[in-house]
């Protein structure tokens, strides 16, 4: 694993090593918590904290398993805890609102398109980010860490502490959900284009 | 084609697209695609769904969040390694506290010539007796430099 010696050094207790697992974390880690919450104010706050128990808990850390899948695990405990505190209702139901508007107003970058095709692809992006707020984040977690994260499903079992078919059948119905959310608004229709021309 | 095939390859379109099949499974889902342009317009479906979420882009937290959190998580590792040194220490003194009491008991013994039983009377009568009131010292002591410690332990929790 590519990270194991820089979480040696870690445990060792060298802040050199704390600076680079955080570079190479932070957009990652701050993505998942932010499409947790939902809210960027609070998805600093518990990326500091998810940070802040790394750094007092390192010692406790098994070097045998995923130091990434450990991160998160962190990350996702303390992101449940603020649910829990906040809107525990948030756990367990359908989410209608987007207080923040954060996700949605995230702009795809792509330089090497043209200004139109580049407007089209952030209309889109808005669409699917603002579809996937809606809903429950059982299922906006799952469909993060496979489609954002791109972790194997074997390693959002691990993470999720949950096992595998269960893992299958909240991607399925994530997906599911978000292609009901997404019928009667553009992107639908946009997918039907880019069927025709693709 | 069976329907009940057909329907059941359906099910595993959404499943295909996210990459979360068995190999054998991917691969049944792959032959009928092939032969059945329903399931293969629903592949695509799907496939373009999966794109989409591929593609959404990575917001970054702000740079003054990252510095502030190495600054914080930084110092927490300084806290951290002081308390495995204190507790190190700690331990160390005691044994080494003990292991001159222990060794230091005939000296004691042999020099106090009697002095001793003013202080602590029938205390060299033995072992037992002398272990005992060592023992209450050290718990004393030992109460005493933990008090401040519980204290610091709360103290870092509450922040």
């Amino acid at each position: 694993m590519g990270d194991q010696s820089e979480v040696a050094r870690l445990r060792r207790g060298d802040l050199n090593a704390l600076s680079s697992l955080l570079a190479q974390y932070q957009n990652r880690l701050y993505r998942y918590l932010l499409q947790l919450v939902r809210d960027r104010a609070n998805a600093e706050d518990l990326f500091q904290q998810t940070w802040i128990r790394v750094a007092e808990r390192i010692q406790q850390y098994d070097p045998s398993r995923s130091f990434e899948a450990w991160l998160f695990t962190v990350a996702r405990n303390l992101g449940y805890d603020h649910l829990r505190r906040t809107q525990p209702e948030s756990l367990d139901q359908r989410m209608e609102s987007n207080p923040s508007g954060t996700l949605a107003q995230r702009s795809l970058v792509a330089p090497e398109q043209g200004a139109l095709q580049r407007l089209l692809e952030r209309e889109r992006a808005t669409l699917l980010a603002t579809a996937l707020d809606e809903l429950p984040v059982m299922y906006r977690e799952v469909l993060t860490l496979r489609f954002e994260e791109e972790m194997k499903i074997h390693e959002i079992a691990v993470l999720l502490e949950v096992p595998l078919s269960t893992v299958k059948t909240r991607l399925r119905r994530g997906l599911d959900g978000l292609r009901e959310v997404l019928s009667g608004t553009g992107l639908d229709e946009e997918r039907g284009k880019g069927r025709v021309q693709g | 084609m069976k329907t009940s095939e057909h329907d059941e390859i359906r099910e595993l379109l959404a499943l295909a697209a996210a990459g979360a099949l068995e190999a054998e499974e991917q691969g049944r889902v792959d032959r009928h695609v092939q032969v059945c342009p329903e399931c293969a317009t629903e592949a695509e479906d799907w496939e373009i769904l999966a794109r989409g979420l591929r593609r959404l882009p990575t917001p970054q937290p702000s740079l003054g969040v990252v510095e502030r959190t190495r600054m914080r998580a930084e110092a927490r590792m300084a806290e951290e390694a002081e308390y495995r040194w204190q507790r190190g220490v700690l331990i160390f003194l005691t044994v080494f506290a003990w292991v001159l009491t222990i060794l230091s008991w005939p000296v004691v013994r042999l020099l106090s010539a009697g002095l001793i039983d003013l202080v602590y009377p029938g205390v060299t009568q033995g072992w037992v007796r002398f272990a005992a009131i060592a023992t209450m010292i050290w718990l004393a002591g030992g109460a005493v430099a933990l008090l401040p410690a519980l204290n610091q332990q709360r103290e870092r929790r509450a922040i």
